[in-house]
């Protein structure tokens, strides 16, 4: 192995230094050399984002209870960092030890946001390590890839070994330790591998396509390949570990706190939501669990923020006395919490009040859309006059800033449909100035509204996004209307949306676009300072690839989608009776008020189905 | 009262550490080890708690001081354990007093020393005459852009700077220098390398120069 980079004369040119230093509290120190197999675990993003995310600090935790397997960390350096370590010919190189990323045995990305691609192919670059398969060699390190991209994996084919769908906590140990009883042989892995449910090797299989340019059919090109690549589940939650002395970033991170997860899963089944889809089942941590880890994670880190992490916290079904037990304790530790993804109706409401007490930051309210249509349409569970009547409440007890979330461009959506999101803010800022009279008081409210991009996996993904034009028009029309007094609105970038729903549903083919794309210099494209648009629409241009085809189409529904071979394990059936649903804005029960037979309960048990009925 | 001076060393890539990032670290290190820290009163509490002298980005240090006051008493050693058992690698708490005057540490700050290591191929003697070339100015003028407004304004360090020590060592002139330091009057190490390398003619870049802190000194009697 080679030696550690001496990284003094890199660090004292560059930006916030400590994103590249590593030995935080808490980091697990390994030898290379004395363990059989090294895997680095990369955050395509900057390291403030990447430690940020709750999923790095589980599988960091778990790979390295193994004794005889290292993870390290990487993440994406910043432009200014990036070039220096072109210059002066230095690899990426992992936090732990400082060695270059290259010479570990498998290097692993977490896909959490389509606008990272660029970022691991750039970092391959970093490393030193040929960006396409078909440049690597055996002695370049297995590049896998996981997260809830991976369930439309096929944009990224190019550039990955092999991908792992589902929960990771006990797949990618099992792979990692694969590797070691495969003595490392290549061939042998890739063979056992494709044989664990979650695991997708896209080398054995071909695409064929029509002259239309959807799939034609899939070819299995080895005798291990599955038709179906069904995701992997992890049963026991409870007794899964979970980071109980998670790293403490030495740069502030966004989220710079200790974090539990409630549960896994949501019941509620927007139809717009892939993460409501793909970590179905609902699976709860017991309230003694939960309190066990938050004590331990305060107590390990010094934390005096804690959050409580779920798709929807409320809907933990002791939430009442878990968050109350929660609370005490935290109180007495001078902790303060906050309850992401909380639906603030009356009871959560209460909730709020008595964790913020005096110091009352903004509530925020993800409506999504204007009109109680077109809310049935993605199956959102949220009226007008809760929301409403829950605003006027928080006003009145001192809540002075209001958050709403819409998003724009939905199926089915009108200008009648907008007009319902302006008829909001209009009521109110009208409630507003009954309680605090005319002047209206220490008052903000915020409309954020972001755009539709169809998810593959989701009952919209027969449904095409919004072309620029007619997202623009929506948004110049908002932003006409919201003009009003202590009304804020923000809206998201449109190129990036509509790459975002290019990759969420592309296939194989691109991987050139990404792959021109990253040669054209694009990269951080989540970062509006760093967006390239000039770049992708040349990459588009130089590609031949349609925006079009994959952003702007409907799909019929007996076309083969290019993740047709990846099973969320919620059935096709349930997509398709969703999908009718909508088009005729007929609501979805909750689950827990009785199955909607989405197909989970074929693979898995579901504990919460039904629970209300009982 | 509970107030307490911990000597703390800062080497290795933790020096990136910013001063803020630093102090989030020790607040989390006094709360894993339930040293719990008195908080001022008032309508938003802190811990009271401070660096005696900030110290820059990428700079290293033997002897930095940090002040805090705790709600209990502890035993001086048992500070030092339990700190020591969660600093990240690269801060080392070496020695704790009591301390229990009433001015606070940071503003009796008078002086600092610095050593300062810049690749050098000469010998001792030729590195002793650039030191006296350097001093030998009438004044030793620059530009100090003020962090205020902003504005740029010339300067003349040569008043601020107390002693400069040369020495050549495994290829590298080292520097000790000696300067103001404090709220009265302070002289950042970055001026006097800067102009050092422009009168010496020394052609070298500053990312491959290392500045470590030696010493803080104060204007009482008070030595740690």
């Amino acid at each position: 192995m080679s030696s550690r980079i001496n990284l003094d004369s890199l660090l004292k040119r560059v930006e916030k230094p400590g994103r590249y230093i590593g030995n935080e509290i808490n980091q697990v120190a390994k030898d290379p050399e004395r363990v059989s197999c090294n895997f680095c675990f990369a955050f395509p993003e900057l390291y403030e984002i990447g430690m940020s995310y709750q999923g790095l600090q589980i599988l960091y935790n778990i790979v390295n209870l193994k004794e005889n397997i290292y993870c390290q960390r990487a993440f994406a350096p910043n432009v200014d960092m990036e070039k220096i370590m072109r210059e002066e010919n230095v690899p990426l190189f992992t936090l732990e030890t400082k060695m270059p990323v290259k010479e570990w045995d498998i290097f692993g990305f977490t896909l959490q946001y389509e606008m990272t691609f660029t970022n691991i192919l750039n970092m391959l670059d970093l490393a030193q390590i040929p960006v396409r398969k078909k440049d690597r060699t055996e002695k370049d390190p297995i590049i896998i890839a996981g997260g809830p991209c991976a369930y439309n994996p096929e944009p990224l084919c190019d550039f990955i070994d092999m991908f792992l769908i589902g929960d990771g906590e006990e797949l990618l140990p099992k792979v990692l330790e694969l590797y070691v009883s495969c003595d490392k042989d290549r061939e042998k892995f890739f063979n056992e591998a494709a044989k664990l449910n979650g695991v997708y090797i896209p080398s054995f299989y071909d695409v064929e396509y029509n002259e239309d340019g959807t799939i034609k059919k899939l070819c299995k090109l080895n005798e291990n390949a599955k038709d179906v690549i069904k995701r992997s589940f992890v049963e026991d939650i409870e007794n899964i570990p979970y980071p109980e002395k998670p790293i403490i970033p030495m740069v502030e991170a966004v989220h710079d706190r200790a974090c539990v997860e409630t549960f896994r899963g949501c019941t509620r089944g927007c139809r717009f939501c892939q993460a409501g889809m793909i970590y179905r089942p609902v699976r709860e941590r017991s309230k003694a669990r939960i309190l066990e880890l938050v004590e331990k994670q305060i107590k390990n880190t010094g934390h005096d923020e804690l959050s409580l992490l779920s798709l929807s916290t409320s809907d933990y079904s002791q939430f009442e006395s878990m968050i109350y037990d929660v609370i005490d304790y935290t109180k007495s530790q001078n902790v303060a919490v906050s309850l992401p993804s909380l639906r603030i109706d009356k009871f959560a409401f209460n909730v709020l009040y008595r964790i913020q007490e005096f110091k009352k930051t903004s509530l925020t309210y993800a409506v999504e859309a204007g009109t109680q249509r077109l809310r049935d349409v993605i199956n959102k569970g949220v009226r007008e006059e809760d929301v409403l009547t829950s605003i006027s409440e928080a006003l009145k007890l001192g809540w002075g800033h209001i958050k709403l979330y819409f998003v724009i461009g939905l199926p089915t959506e009108t200008f009648e449909d907008l007009d319902g999101i302006v008829d909001i803010a209009k009521k109110i800022t009208d409630i507003n100035y009954e309680i605090n009279g005319r002047k209206g008081g220490r008052f903000n409210l915020n409309i954020s509204v972001s755009i539709f991009v169809p998810k593959a996996d989701t009952p919209f993904q027969w449904y095409p996004q919004d072309t620029n034009e007619v997202i623009r028009e929506k948004q110049r029309y908002l932003r006409e209307k919201l003009k009003m007094k202590n009304v804020v609105f923000s809206y998201h970038n449109n190129s990036t949306s509509s790459l975002e729903a290019v990759f969420a549903r592309g296939d194989r083919r691109v991987g050139a676009l990404i792959y021109r794309a990253f040669e054209l210099g694009c990269k951080l494209d989540g970062w509006t300072e760093h967006f390239k648009e000039d770049a992708w629409n040349q990459a588009f241009i130089d590609t031949g690839i349609s925006k079009e085809f994959y952003a702007n189409r409907t799909r019929s529904y007996d076309e083969i989608l290019p993740w047709s071979h990846i099973d969320c394990c919620v059935s096709k059936q349930y997509f398709l009776s969703e999908a009718e649903k909508a088009s005729r804005a007929v609501t979805t029960k909750d689950c827990r008020y009785g199955c909607n037979d989405c197909g989970i309960n074929n693979e898995i048990y579901c504990p919460l189905g039904g629970i209300y009925n009982e | 009262m509970n107030r307490y001076v911990l000597k703390f060393r800062k080497e290795g890539y933790i020096k990136y550490t910013s001063h803020l990032d630093l102090l989030r670290l020790f607040s989390r290190s006094f709360r894993m080890t339930d040293i719990e820290l008195k908080h001022s009163e008032g309508f938003n509490p802190h811990p009271k708690m401070s660096f005696v002298q900030p110290l820059s980005l990428g700079y290293s240090s033997a002897c930095e001081l940090f002040e805090f006051e705790t709600v209990e008493h502890f035993e001086l050693d048992e500070i030092l354990r339990r700190l020591n058992s969660v600093f990240p690698k690269g801060v080392f708490a070496e020695l704790c007093y009591e301390y229990n005057e009433k001015n606070t540490l940071a503003s009796l700050v008078d002086a600092a020393g610095y050593r300062v290591i810049i690749p050098f191929c000469g010998d001792s003697e030729s590195a002793d005459k650039l030191v006296k070339e350097y001093l030998s100015q009438e004044e030793i003028n620059t530009v100090k852009v003020s962090k205020k407004n902003g504005k740029s304004k010339t300067v003349n360090i040569k008043p601020m700077i107390r002693d400069i020590k040369a020495e050549v060592r495994d290829g590298a002139l080292v520097l000790d220098l000696l300067l103001d330091s404090g709220s009265y009057s302070n002289l950042s190490p970055e001026l006097v390398i800067t102009t050092f390398l422009e009168s010496t003619r020394l052609d070298e870049k500053r990312y491959n120069i290392e500045v470590e802190r030696t010493g803080i000194y104060f204007s009482s009697n008070f030595h740690f």
